[in-house]
């Protein structure tokens, strides 16, 4: 957030799992809104194909500014780079990749987990806490993004306080 | 030049895939099960000039007999795959000295 007679704008780092659920580009869409209103540079990681979906969805770029390969991104990344990760977890893979970013980063995190199956997003949900300290929000959601939504609305009012 | 993971894999045949597709735990046992000797990294470590994804302490098998490692490699829609590669000493050397614990 900028702050009084200071120029910084805090980064946050929105990192997009595999697009195959249905609520994760709504969900990215709507977090980078989020973000970009409460003052940070918001940028994208993503696998190419779920940054086509990105551009289809946001063609001038009105909310999505700024987007990376997630595999350039990760191999640049250094401690700190980011003020803010915010990780979309649905996929085992995704939860290997978030808690990889944390430990890099260092910095403020929230995972954002979604799954249909119970037991699978329990697992996710674990394997998280178990091993970071990051801020976490979980429902089982797929097709429908508001549970989710709810979740993370106040998950992000929570870090500003 | 230095190695390098992904290029390796898209240009030679010479590696032996363990298993596909599957849970980051499961190929963290097979890789225990799998090689004589296992150390272990932080998420995020460079190893053959990428970095490795998983959740730490990530197991790295190595097999000195054979010349190889056996390490997790994970992309965000396929899940992750146990990889066995020949690689030189030098390398072991590199990679063993990442290791984090005893």
């Amino acid at each position: 957030m900028i702050g009084i007679g200071d120029d910084y704008m805090k980064k946050a780092l929105i990192l997009l799992g595999c697009p195959e659920a249905p609520s994760q580009t709504p969900m990215a869409i709507y977090a980078v809104y989020q973000l970009t209103n409460m003052g940070y540079e918001v940028t994208v990681a993503s696998t190419p194909s779920a940054m086509k979906l990105l551009e289809v969805s946001d063609p001038e770029e009105f909310y999505v500014k700024n987007k990376i390969d997630i595999e350039s991104c990760l191999e640049n990344l250094e401690e700190e780079a980011y003020d803010l990760l915010i990780g979309f977890v649905h996929k085992d893979a995704a939860v290997s990749y978030f808690v990889t970013f944390y430990h890099i980063l260092n910095t403020t995190s929230l995972a954002v987990v979604f799954e249909k199956d119970p037991d699978l997003l329990e697992n996710y949900v674990e394997t998280i806490q178990e091993n970071t300290n990051a801020n976490l929000v979980s429902a089982r959601a797929y097709h429908n993004p508001t549970p989710l939504r709810v979740k993370f609305d106040r998950a992000i009012k929570s870090l500003e306080d | 030049m230095s190695f390098c993971l992904e290029t390796y894999l898209q240009e030679s045949e010479n590696y032996e895939i363990l298993i596909s597709r599957a849970g980051f735990k499961d190929c963290k046992i097979i890789i225990e099960e799998h090689s004589p000797e296992v150390i272990h990294v932080k998420a995020g470590e460079k190893i053959l000039g990428v970095r490795i994804i998983g959740i730490p302490p990530i197991a790295i098998g190595i097999d000195e007999e054979k010349g190889t490692i056996t390490l997790p490699y994970t992309k965000p829609c396929y899940g992750t795959s146990v990889v066995e590669l020949p690689i030189d000493e030098e390398e072991i050397k590199i990679i063993k000295s990442l290791n984090i614990k005893n």
